[in-house]
């Protein structure tokens, strides 16, 4: 084999094989497993910290409250609607407990009067002029509204 | 001497243009038959057909704007609290008895949405949730140059954070306005249907907290969940129908105001 065909078959042996090295380095694992991206990205996501724990976690200690809003109109609305999580899932929420103030604007941001409640009939109204300046929660209780207090 | 060479050239050029030839035939046959050996492919298709489809149902009818599933989206999701980065929000559509059209939706409707038009201008008004339209053929996915925005098999649009270069292609493309910069990753962001939330069998923060049930989530495939129940009884619409993203996010009640 003359030396110059031998020298130019070398290199380009030498170029396919950093070729192929830099490929597999750069290429991310699990890279085209479904498609065009990198497979283990929908693990990445499932592994995300939890913060809603679901109804049933607040039922196992506040049994009461479950069944006084069962009673109600309340009844459909979730725990963590009102009372958002303060720390993450795994956490015990006596460290952090979700607590609210409940103000007249923590009712308002639901039941104040708006032209789109009024339409589907969702009781809604002029918050002022039912009871001024009263906060909602002295006569009603926010767990069973029609459960008016004296 | 001399015409020995040119026959012998002469028939290795014929024998290297028939070879040449047959080859490229023979292989344009061979070709469409490489599927048939290949069986991980065909597994994976089978693999799809039992893997859930996920989807959305958004009652118009029963949305009240309380804002609430925008706020509960920026706890689960850690998106920041600043009132322009939303995985979901709120918007109150207002249509004036002049004809004008009303759109607006402060701090994505966190805190309650408030009537800013006087009753006696409205000639109707309405709420509309919205969030990533999860479409079956994604504008984005298509912008994305480096292949880090892609739907998964069942059907949710995800972005890989550590793929993202970080170029907001998809920002552009997305006809939804669905997606964000995040300032603390510097990477493109936008709804998972709450994957982390879904793939252990709990619904999205979103759907958790509504309290009228103006959010329905579930699988399209199951053809007893909520969601196709929700289908069934209702006539929903996709937004922005004409752009043919084949959205999995379907609305009853949908005016034509909706943009």
């Amino acid at each position: 084999m003359p030396k110059i065909i031998f020298r130019l078959l070398l290199s380009f042996i030498v170029f396919v094989t950093i070729f192929i090295v830099i490929k597999q380095l750069v290429i991310p694992n699990s890279f085209g497993d479904y498609g065009h991206y990198r497979a283990n990205s929908i693990d990445d996501n499932k592994g995300r910290t939890l913060y809603f724990k679901g109804d049933e976690k607040c039922i196992s200690c506040h049994q009461d409250i479950n069944d006084l809003i069962n009673t109600d109109l309340h009844s459909e609305i979730s725990c963590e609607t009102c009372h958002p999580p303060k720390i993450d899932a795994d956490t015990d929420c006596k460290v952090n407990p979700p607590k609210i103030k409940g103000t007249i604007e923590f009712c308002a941001q639901c039941h104040t009067k708006n032209a789109a409640r009024e339409a589907i009939g969702f009781p809604n109204f002029d918050i002022k002029e039912h009871k001024g300046d009263q906060n909602c929660i002295e006569c009603h209780n926010p767990h069973a509204p029609w459960e008016l207090k004296e | 001497m001399g015409t020995k060479r040119i026959n012998n050239n002469r028939r290795n050029f014929f024998k290297t243009t028939a070879a040449l030839i047959g080859g490229t035939i023979a292989i344009s046959i061979v070709k469409p038959f490489e599927l048939i050996g290949q069986s991980k492919v065909e597994d994976k298709s089978d693999d799809k057909t039992i893997k859930p489809l996920w989807g959305m149902g958004v009652d118009i009818k029963k949305c009240i704007g309380c804002g609430k599933c925008s706020e509960a989206c920026k706890i689960e999701n850690n998106v920041p609290k600043e009132p322009f980065y939303f995985r979901t929000w709120v918007e109150q559509y207002t249509v004036k008895k002049d004809g004008e059209v009303k759109i607006e939706s402060p701090n994505g409707g966190i805190g309650g949405l408030k009537q800013s038009v006087p009753d006696e201008d409205i000639f109707k008004s309405f709420m509309v949730p919205k969030l990533c339209n999860h479409c079956t053929d994604a504008p984005c996915v298509q912008a994305c140059p480096v292949g880090a925005t892609f739907i998964s098999p069942e059907g949710v649009v995800f972005v890989d954070e550590t793929y993202c270069i970080g170029c907001s292609y998809c920002i552009q493309a997305c006809p939804y306005g669905a997606r964000f910069m995040n300032p603390i990753t510097k990477v493109a962001d936008k709804c998972t249907f709450c994957y982390h939330r879904i793939s252990k069998g709990l619904e999205p923060a979103c759907v958790e907290v509504c309290p009228t049930d103006a959010r329905i989530f579930g699988n399209l495939r199951d053809k007893k969940s909520d969601l196709v129940k929700f289908l069934q009884k209702n006539p929903t619409e996709v937004l922005k129908p004409h752009l043919n993203t084949k959205s999995r996010v379907f609305y009853n009640g949908l005016s034509s105001e909706v943009r």
